[in-house]
């Protein structure tokens, strides 16, 4: 990430492209859970790099160079998320996915998570999703959530014990029919 | 499996439209789509800015458009609301209330162009009469350079500056014998 960072404050378009490739799995997984939507998941994905772009646009180079990139796309994302954000309708639109027919694969277990992540209290539930499923680091999460680190850690302890126990009442359940 | 397990699962791959949404989104790739003009099949171009090229549909304009303006070229929908402008751009032969992205050419071309796009359809103008109206009346030459250079043809309508003497004069987009055609199909020449 580090030479990344370097990459794109030496040119912005040329490097871009590769920021998008490396996080936008992570961040279309961890939006994909915390919205349970596929293409709301798609959406907020793409505008996330989009104003990430456009700030990184007006940065000194030295700025971007030091720049957390996992972090600070993901400070964007929740805010996205948080403020309900729509994309702009004056861009252009692909459409080779609609030519090849593309329809959208759904994560393993989808109806289940959807229950499970419900049960949850949300600092828990965004903090075990950044972890777990998008793979930050604690001082990433503390970063993009604004939260101390010591703070997250125990989000994520706690809310992946809740998990265990939901997961378990629903084998519980299952043992009983 | 155990819980962490079951979490790594849920990383799954981000759609194949990201990537080219974000890089179309941002303007790093302008998109492109086709559209009939009197011309027959022509490749526009658009990025968030406005229609940033118009190019007759041959082998390689791809090539040529990335030569040009050191951007990808992505085939895309125009953004909303803007398939009708583009289609009444090219039918009419004058911008309207289609945005154009012009950061291609220099201020004293835009200036040109800005003017040329002024010029009604069925009439035509003189290199120098154009070079009048930017306030540079020797710059006939460097008008001609900038008709040559107009990105936009079509929808800024270069086609309709001639030379002085009665000559076609030369024409970006395939030649004199499109810019007759069209000045043909205007009524501005019989």
């Amino acid at each position: 990430m580090d030479n990344l960072a370097k990459a794109l404050a030496a040119d912005l378009d040329r490097s871009f492209p590769d920021l998008v490739s490396r996080l936008q799995h992570g961040v279309f997984s961890g939006m994909r859970q915390l919205t349970g939507d596929h293409h709301r998941a798609e959406d907020l994905t793409q505008e996330a790099f989009i104003r990430a772009y456009r700030a990184m646009q007006t940065y000194p180079a030295d700025r971007i160079r030091a720049m957390r990139l996992r972090g600070y796309v993901w400070t964007i994302a929740l805010n996205l998320l948080r403020n309900q954000v729509r994309a702009e309708s004056r861009r252009p639109r692909s459409v080779r996915l609609e030519e090849a027919g593309y329809l959208p694969a759904d994560p393993p277990d989808s109806h289940a998570w959807r229950r499970r992540w419900k049960l949850l209290p949300t600092v828990q539930r965004r903090a075990v999703i950044l972890r777990h499923v998008a793979g930050l680091s604690y001082r990433e999460i503390s970063e993009a959530t604004g939260r101390p680190q010591s703070t997250v850690r125990s989000d994520v302890r706690r809310g992946l014990a809740r998990l265990r126990s939901i997961i378990e009442t629903e084998n519980n359940h299952w043992r009983s029919q | 499996m155990n819980l962490k397990e079951e979490l790594d699962r849920l990383l799954i791959a981000a759609p194949p439209g990201v990537e080219e949404g974000v890089a179309l989104g941002t303007g790093i790739s302008d998109g492109f789509s086709v559209f009939e003009s009197p011309l027959g099949p022509v490749v526009v171009t658009f990025n968030p800015r406005g229609v940033s090229a118009v190019d007759l549909l041959s082998e390689g304009f791809e090539r040529r458009f990335e030569r040009r303006f050191h951007r990808g070229l992505l085939e895309a929908r125009p953004p909303r609301g803007w398939n009708d402008l583009i289609l009444r751009a090219l039918a009419e032969g004058t911008p309207g209330d289609l945005p154009v992205d012009l950061r291609s050419v220099t201020s004293f071309q835009k200036e040109v162009l800005d003017e040329t796009a002024a010029i009604p359809r069925g009439q035509t103008r003189s290199y120098g009469w154009l070079a009048d109206r930017t306030g540079r009346p020797k710059a006939a030459r460097a008008v001609g350079q900038t008709m040559a250079r107009n990105p936009v043809p079509l929808v800024i309508p270069c086609h309709r500056v001639v030379r002085a003497d009665g000559h076609i004069g030369h024409y970006g987009l395939g030649g004199a014998d499109n810019k007759r055609t069209l000045l043909r199909v205007e009524g501005a020449i019989g």
